[in-house]
Formats: C-alpha cells, sequence, structure tokens
C-alpha cells in the first residue's frame, strides 16, 4: 500500500523536471549533457599522456595517445579493417538477435508456468553469473573452432539475461493493474496483450541493455579463443597486433571495441529512458 | 416457504440491484483461517447510493471485491442479476504507457466497443468528468483529484449499471474531494446509477448516501443501517450532514466500546 503512497508524489517531480527542462534552449540542454563525459575523457587522455611522458613503459609499449589516433585514422583507410568491424558485428548481431529469440521465449515460458519456474528459475540467474569465457573449451569441442562455438557462447553468455528481464517484469507487475484490467474485462490473451506486455516492457528493455552487454564480451573473449583462418575480425586484429607488437594498433583496435559497445549501450539506454519517461518512471543516466 | 415468503422474496429479487445472502468469506488455510466476513446479507435496490462505513479490517474490501467478482464467497452468494458492475478504487490506477485517451479506449475495446464508435464516446466521457482537452496527456503528468476523473470515466466507459467504489476519494485534499463528491452525486443522478460507496469517513458517507451501513470488525458483520433523508445537493459543511456524521459517529464508538 505505501508503495503506492509515495509513487504519485514521484511522478510529480518527474514531471515538473522535465517542464523545467524544456523551457530551457535545446542547445543548452545538448551542452549540459554533453560536457561531462567530454571532460572526463579530456581528463583520461590526459592521465594517458602523462603516464607516457613520465618514461614508465617505452614508448612502443605504451604509445601517446595521440600515435594511437593517427594509427586509428590510418587504419579507416584498410578494407581488412572495415572487414574486420563488419565480421565481429555480423557475428554480434547474429548471436543477439539470437538469444533475443531464445531469451523471449524463456523468459515467458517461466513467468507463465510454476513447474518451469521452479526447476529452471534459478538456473537462468546461475547462468549469468558463469563467466561466459569458461564456456569456450566446451564450445571449441563441441564445434570444433567455428561461427558455431562463438555463437553458442554469446548466446549463453546473453539469453539469461533477457529472460530475466521478461520473467521479472512479468513478477512486477502490479497486483492492483490487473485487477483493474480484470474488471474491465480483460482476461487470458487479452490481459497478456493489453497489460502484461506493456507493463513489463521497462524492464524487458532492461533486459534486452544488459543482455546486449553480455554479448558483446562473450563475443571479444570469443574472437580471441576461436581463431577462424583467413577470416580478420576485431579479436583476431588484436592479437595479430600483439604479435607483432605493434602497441598503437592493438590499443587503436581497442578504442573501436570500447566505443562500439559504448554507442550501442547508448541507443538501449536512450530506447529504455524513453520508455521509462513516458510513463513517468525516473529517467536512468549512464 | 409459505406462499407470502415466495412473494416476498419475488419482491426483493425485482427490486434489488444486487443481493448478498448469507456470505461467508474465509481467508486462509484451515488451522490458521481468518473470518473475514461472517453471515452477511444485504440488499441494494436500483439507483440507490449506498454508503459502508466501519474502522479499517472490518471487511469492507473484502465485501466490496466480492460484489466485483474478484473473489468468490467460503458460503453463501451473491447476485447482481445481468448487471455490468464497475470498481474504483483508492488508486487510480490508470495505465501508466497508456494515455488519458487510450486508458478510456483500452476499457471501451475490452468492453467490445467497435473501433468507430471508440472516438466519441471517448470525447462524451471526457466530457462527463469534465476533462475535455486532457485526452492526450500521460498519467504521470496528472494530478491526484485529475487522475481519479480519468478512472471514473474509464469505469464508465463499460455503460455499467452498479458502481462499486472502494474509498476512492482518501487520498485527495479537501477542496478536490469536495469537486469529486459533486461529480459523482451528478454522474450517479444522470445514469441512474447504483453505487456502493466504501469510506471510513463518516461525514463522506452522510454527505454521499442515501443509506449507510455501519460494518463491525472481527468478523466482518453488518452491525447497523442508518437511512440518511436529507434533501440533495448537500455540502460537507452542512448542518444536517454533521449532525448524521455525529450520529453515525457516535453508531461507530458504540460498536468499537461493544466489541472490547
Amino acid at each position: 500500500m505505501s508503495e503506492y503512497a509515495t509513487r504519485p508524489q514521484k511522478r510529480a517531480t518527474a514531471g515538473t523536471e522535465r517542464g523545467a527542462q524544456l523551457a530551457v534552449p535545446r542547445g543548452k540542454r545538448l551542452w549540459d549533457r554533453t560536457w561531462p563525459p567530454l571532460l572526463a575523457v579530456i581528463i583520461a587522455l590526459l592521465i594517458w599522456q602523462i603516464v607516457v611522458l613520465s618514461g614508465w613503459r617505452p614508448e612502443y609499449v605504451l604509445p601517446a595517445p595521440l600515435t594511437v589516433g593517427q594509427t586509428l585514422v590510418g587504419q579507416f583507410g584498410e578494407p581488412k579493417f572495415w572487414l574486420a568491424v563488419a565480421t565481429t558485428l555480423n557475428r554480434a548481431l547474429v548471436g543477439f538477435a539470437i538469444s533475443v529469440l531464445l531469451g523471449s521465449a524463456i523468459g515467458i515460458a517461466v513467468s507463465r508456468s510454476r513447474v518451469l519456474r521452479s526447476a529452471i528459475g534459478s538456473l537462468i540467474t546461475g547462468l549469468q553469473t558463469m563467466p561466459s569465457i569458461a564456456w569456450f573449451p566446451l564450445a571449441i569441442l563441441l564445434f570444433g573452432l567455428s561461427e558455431q562455438a562463438i555463437a553458442f557462447v554469446v548466446v549463453l553468455g546473453a539469453a539469461p539475461s533477457i529472460a530475466n528481464g521478461v520473467v521479472s517484469g512479468v513478477d512486477d507487475v502490479s497486483p492492483q493493474l490487473q485487477r483493474v484490467a480484470q474488471v474491465l474485462g480483460a482476461k487470458g490473451m487479452s490481459m497478456y496483450r493489453h497489460v502484461m506486455i506493456p507493463a513489463a516492457l521497462p524492464s524487458y528493455v532492461a533486459g534486452l541493455k544488459q543482455g546486449w552487454a553480455f554479448a558483446w564480451r562473450s563475443l571479444m573473449a570469443g574472437e580471441l579463443l576461436v581463431i577462424i583462418a583467413s577470416r580478420p575480425s576485431l579479436g583476431v586484429q588484436l592479437q595479430f597486433f600483439r604479435e607483432f607488437a605493434n602497441a598503437p594498433g592493438l590499443l587503436s583496435i581497442m578504442l573501436v571495441i570500447l566505443l562500439i559497445g559504448v554507442l550501442v549501450d547508448s541507443i538501449f539506454s536512450s530506447v529504455a529512458n524513453g520508455v521509462r519517461s513516458r510513463r513517468g518512471m525516473g529517467v536512468v543516466r549512464l | 416457504m409459505t406462499l407470502s415468503e415466495a412473494q416476498a422474496t419475488a419482491t426483493i429479487l425485482q427490486s434489488a440491484a444486487i443481493r448478498v445472502q448469507n456470505v461467508t468469506k474465509r481467508f486462509g488455510r484451515d488451522g490458521q483461517q481468518t473470518v473475514a466476513l461472517r453471515d452477511v446479507s444485504l440488499t441494494v435496490k436500483p439507483s440507490e447510493f449506498l454508503c459502508v462505513v466501519g474502522r479499517s479490517g472490518c471487511g469492507k474490501s473484502t465485501l466490496l471485491n466480492l460484489i466485483a467478482d474478484l473473489d468468490r464467497p467460503s458460503e453463501g452468494f451473491i447476485d447482481v442479476g445481468a448487471r455490468k458492475v464497475g470498481v474504483m478504487f483508492q488508486e487510480a490506477s490508470l495505465f501508466p504507457w497508456l494515455t488519458v485517451r487510450g486508458n478510456i479506449d483500452l476499457a471501451l475495446k475490452l468492453s467490445g466497443v467497435p473501433k468507430d464508435l471508440r472516438a466519441d464516446r471517448i470525447q462524451e466521457l471526457l466530457e462527463t468528468v469534465q476533462l475535455s482537452g486532457m485526452g492526450a496527456k500521460r498519467p504521470h503528468e496528472l494530478s491526484g483529484g485529475m487522475r481519479q476523473r480519468v478512472a471514473l470515466a474509464r469505469t464508465l466507459a463499460q455503460d455499467c449499471e452498479i458502481l462499486l467504489m472502494d474509498e476512492p476519494f482518501a487520498s485527495l485534499d479537501a477542496i478536490t474531494r469536495d469537486a469529486m463528491h459533486e461529480q459523482t452525486e451528478r454522474i450517479w443522478a444522470e445514469r441512474h446509477l447504483t453505487i456502493v460507496f466504501v469510506t471510513h469517513n463518516v461525514r463522506e458517507a452522510a454527505r454521499l448516501a442515501n443509506r449507510v451501513i455501519v460494518m463491525k470488525p472481527a468478523p466482518g458483520r453488518i452491525g447497523s443501517q442508518f437511512s440518511i433523508d436529507i434533501p440533495r445537493p448537500r455540502r460537507m459543511e452542512d448542518l444536517s450532514v454533521a449532525t448524521s456524521a455525529a450520529d453515525l459517529h457516535e453508531l461507530l464508538q458504540e460498536q468499537e466500546a461493544g466489541h472490547e
């Protein structure tokens, strides 16, 4: 009961905050949001530069930011780099798509059936805590050094998070809303379609976001371990630069991996925040 | 059953919008059961405005849930005929992912109103609760009183003849509540609704009801009934309302004393 009593107040404040934001010109709002991360990046680069200047490691092991930047720009001109990015993104996309299908299906099944829930509910949570890299020896035994081995581990990494998002979303649908819907005549499929699915959406999107993070991490581990001949990927590039002791190349690839991860994550964040703010829930900034 | 008894039953059947017959409701499993309601019988006439008062835990909401068919009685039965029943709760409980319009639209859709008729009905319902122009707002952008009005419009979208209200205005400020009382009274009269209104506020009961039922706790049963014949329109500040409220309050306290 108390939970309901406090909620309207929270909503009211969220509304005023947004109202106040709208009054500020758009450019200023954008700037307000951009400068803190921008400053953080500048500080990070500065620290990096200072460490390099301190001579803690020779420059051929730890190159300066500018050198890495130049190498990165140089990479942009090479077809092999773009081929690597394409291969990796393709794997991520396929693996994530399978995870979404599988995770959603499992999530819906578990949320609907009490037997399934007690059977595999805790297993799903358990799987999440399992480091995905621990799956690779088995995956290699099962599938050899192949695309399937990588996809297998990516899916195992991401699907449990997505399934969990569905389950906790359905569990958290307020009983009061369900009662109201029941009085309004919703039952069975119409209850699912009009109430349960929309109510579970914020949690589902959060699950997708976490699933993506796990998929991306598993994929990177996979690309370092499962190296398929004559198929360049970001992971293979990393290995390649390490073997040739090309530190600027190595760091430039790492930057690319970081950037792709952050970029996709920010897309999920903005979708999640859109969903949340439309219902007056607090916006989570990241 | 004698002939006169049968006739009496038939009259009750005809003249009752809601009939609650010897209803007992128990919760929990064997051994540690609690009796929420014991042997409650009650008849509500069509177009009656009935208030149910009593302290918390006396089974008021349980009774309402049973009439709404959200729960089943352990013993006895409840008959509302073929009448449609709408329910309003203390929280507006609007669907937060839908706009005001969307909330009402969903209620119409679930009642089987065809799509091409819904837009007009939504407009009409918004006018009824004096919220025309608010259709595009989201629930979190509205004040507590507005949200409750949307909830009322959503309930009315079902075209219900019986309206059950479970302390719907308990969390509103006094001024908003006064306005809600006026609206509820007006809609009750316009639509010839049968209303069962649960509250712990005796003044609210005296303001709204034709008849008040006072419930006793542990186990919940009907203590006494009270007819309120103050002419309408009434106001919270009316002396007659205050007097009735004082009488009700006394009755509640007597029951409390008897209970201890």
